[in-house]
């Protein structure tokens, strides 16, 4: 599918006919190509939000019309398509993109046009002042650096840790919050390592950071090759530390296919709530009517999707127009973004417990993520939450 | 010290992947003058053939029949590439269009990897068991990349020297115009480089796959530190790549192990402006002549 093929789509369901008023057009920016199955699961989650909706009555009463742009990951196309969904298309609300750089690219343009957006972006750089009337549901570095140090000294019982990271944008801003975490409990920062995207062979960082000796590693990894690379590296290494990871640890499947299971013995990652579970507890009904509504969608996609990452375009949608419908019907970005300023706790979607507030516009905060064993999976995917 | 001797071991082992892409940009540049920027996505090229010919957990049987055939591919992709780089050229060195064609080819095998394959690595799992080394295991993969690297040295310096067509090939590294005068079928010889060339990295490739990143953007990283082992080792010279790659990959590891991981890619770089502020030719390289 190239940049210019666009889906607009007014998803109508039994009471589509008894609607009135003109439709909300919605915009959604995805990586449709070139970015493997989190593009598809990322159109997945946003086709099944908007057929659902519409199913039900549409925005306040107004049916959603969807225009899809794919933006083939590449931050120029997104511009070029951000512009004709905002000039040409005229959509009210959008969800994505999914890149930190494409994001922060597109972001001038529906600043300008106060439309008010949920994205799916990890940077930094997504302040309040910078993306006023846009929302991040990827878990931010912040957040994430707090959970990894707290359960290396909870749930590990550390008392010291060095910190290996990627070396993009996000990762840096995570190290310098572990390092401010640790020195918060009087934990003992023994060495610090980064690594290029997708480099194969760590093993001159963990030897250097193997000579601290430290109780626990604090891995920051963005995706699940990486991840994969520094266990399978660690397992050559015979170094059996244990390693308190980050979300792209938990991002399992590839690495389970690199380093094998047993690498995630002593490994933990970092995963939604809603994509936990405990051992002998019963799974949310919640999760699992989300996990055969998306099978009912999309039969042949279901079962090889990341439903976690699916889950977070399909609330994407849903804040919108919880959010839409929440004041009244408006659409405009900065009566959307103070309602979501004020409310996001409240919000009922798949991934519970948000925390946006007029500091940080990134929904997922602490609360919301659960300490997992990336290698303990259930029903649909989701992993097994530590002590239980 | 056992930490340095598993940074050079591994070092060396990355470095002998450096090695083949200089070896094979060397091959072409002694009998053109073209410089193959896509000699990187073409390792990668390797990578996917064993990504692709191989069963998700092989037996070296797999492996050993599908080598030469990773090889050949990756060979006959490159002399069609060779034939439409020298189209427009008389002789390959009094234009520089293949600046242009080879780094588009290069652009082109990875836009084709993206959309095919997506953005993510592709891993190949290797048939043969890690070796042990000071407590830790190290892949097979290292060790059958610096073999790949002797091999193809040898191999090439046979070829060089006692083959009419090697000997008709080094004739051309000298001077294209006097080899053409001496009925020497220069394009054809030219092609054959490129397919040499591809032999050398799909083969390579496909030996280091378990150990190097197959995706559609780590071309780069391969063919810059591939230029980086054939200029520090002097280019054109096969036995200053054999060497000049290991130096490489050393350097980036010890670089990694004492500085961070950050200043890989900036210690390689270093590491040639040294070499050519102290000796342009390259360690192995002669000074060309100069006419005055």
């Amino acid at each position: 599918m190239g940049a210019v093929a666009v889906a607009a789509l007014a998803i109508g369901g039994p009471g589509a006919e008894a609607q009135t008023g003109t439709p909300v057009k919605v915009g959604a920016m995805l990586p449709i190509t070139g970015a493997g199955p989190i593009g598809e699961a990322a159109q997945v989650g946003v086709e099944l939000a908007v057929k659902e909706i519409n199913a039900a009555g549409g925005i306040g009463g107004r049916q959603i019309q969807l225009f899809m742009a794919d933006y083939q990951t590449d931050a120029t196309i997104g511009v070029g398509e951000a512009k004709r969904l905002v000039h040409q298309e005229k959509v009210e609300l959008m969800v994505g993109p999914t890149y930190s750089q494409v994001t922060l690219a597109v972001l001038p343009l529906l600043i300008e046009a106060k439309i008010p957006s949920v994205n799916v972006s990890g940077t930094e750089k997504l302040t309040p002042e910078v993306a006023p009337y846009s929302f991040s549901m990827l878990a931010n570095a912040e957040a994430q650096a707090k959970k990894m140090v707290n359960y290396a000294q909870v749930g590990l019982k550390a008392k010291s840790a060095a910190v290996i990271s990627d070396a993009g944008a996000q990762a840096k801003t995570a190290v310098e919050a572990i390092k401010a975490e640790l020195a918060a409990r009087n934990m003992k920062l023994t060495g610090v390592q980064d690594f290029q995207y997708g480099a194969k062979d760590m093993t001159p960082q963990l030897l250097d950071l193997k000579r601290g000796n430290p109780d626990a590693v604090l891995l920051f990894t963005s995706n699940g090759d990486d991840t994969g690379n520094v266990l399978k590296t660690l397992g050559e290494l015979g170094w059996d530390v244990k390693v308190s990871g980050s979300y792209g640890v938990a991002l399992s499947a590839p690495a389970l296919k690199i380093a094998g299971k047993d690498a995630f013995r002593n490994t933990t990652g970092l995963n939604y709530n809603g994509f936990s579970f405990c051992q002998g507890q019963p799974i949310s009904d919640r999760f699992k009517d989300f996990v055969t509504k998306v099978r009912a969608h999309k039969p042949a996609a279901a079962d090889r999707l990341p439903l976690n990452y699916l889950s977070l375009w399909y609330d994407a949608v849903y804040i919108l127009k919880w959010a839409v419908e929440g004041t009244g019907g408006k659409t405009d970005g900065p009566t959307v973004a103070a309602f979501i300023e004020q409310n996001a706790g409240k919000f009922n979607g798949i991934n519970s417990g948000l925390a946006a507030n007029k500091q940080t516009h990134f929904l997922i905060g602490p609360d919301a993520l659960a300490v997992v064993h990336p290698d303990k999976l259930g029903e649909g995917g989701i992993q097994q939450r530590t002590g239980c | 010290m056992d930490e340095l001797v598993i940074i050079l071991v591994r070092g060396v082992g990355v470095g002998a992947v450096f090695s083949l892409v200089a070896m094979s940009f060397n091959v072409v540049c002694n009998s053109s003058g073209i410089l193959n920027f896509a000699q990187g996505n073409l390792l990668v090229m390797g990578g996917l053939c064993a990504y692709l010919l191989l069963p998700g957990d092989p037996e070296p049987i797999h492996w050993l029949v599908s080598l030469p055939l990773s090889a050949l591919l990756v060979a006959a992709f490159l002399a069609l590439q060779g034939w439409i780089t020298l189209l427009p050229l008389r002789s390959s060195v009094e234009q520089h269009s293949w600046l242009i064609t080879t780094m588009a080819v290069s652009v082109m095998i990875g836009a084709v990897i993206l959309v095919w394959q997506g953005p993510f690595a592709l891993n190949v799992r290797s048939p043969f068991p890690n070796f042990p080394l000071f407590g830790t295991r190290t892949p097979m993969s290292y060790l059958l990349a610096v073999a790949c690297a002797v091999f193809w040295y040898v191999v090439l310096r046979w070829f060089h020297s006692r083959t009419q067509t090697g000997l008709a090939m080094s004739a051309l590294s000298q001077d294209l115009d006097a080899a053409r005068a001496a009925g020497i079928q220069v394009r054809r010889l030219q092609i054959l480089s490129f397919a040499i060339s591809g032999l050398i990295v799909g083969s390579s490739g496909f030996v280091a796959a378990p150990v190097i990143k197959i995706s559609a953007d780590s071309g780069i990283s391969y063919v810059l530190n591939g230029f980086i082992a054939a200029v520090v080792g002097g280019l054109g010279n096969n036995l200053g790549a054999l060497i000049g790659g290991p130096l490489v990959g050393v350097a980036a590891m010890f670089a990694a192990f004492r500085f961070g991981g950050q200043l890989q890619n900036a210690f390689s770089l270093a590491l040639l402006i040294a070499v050519l502020m102290l000796r342009p030719q390259g360690l192995f390289g002669r000074m060309a002549a100069r006419r005055v």
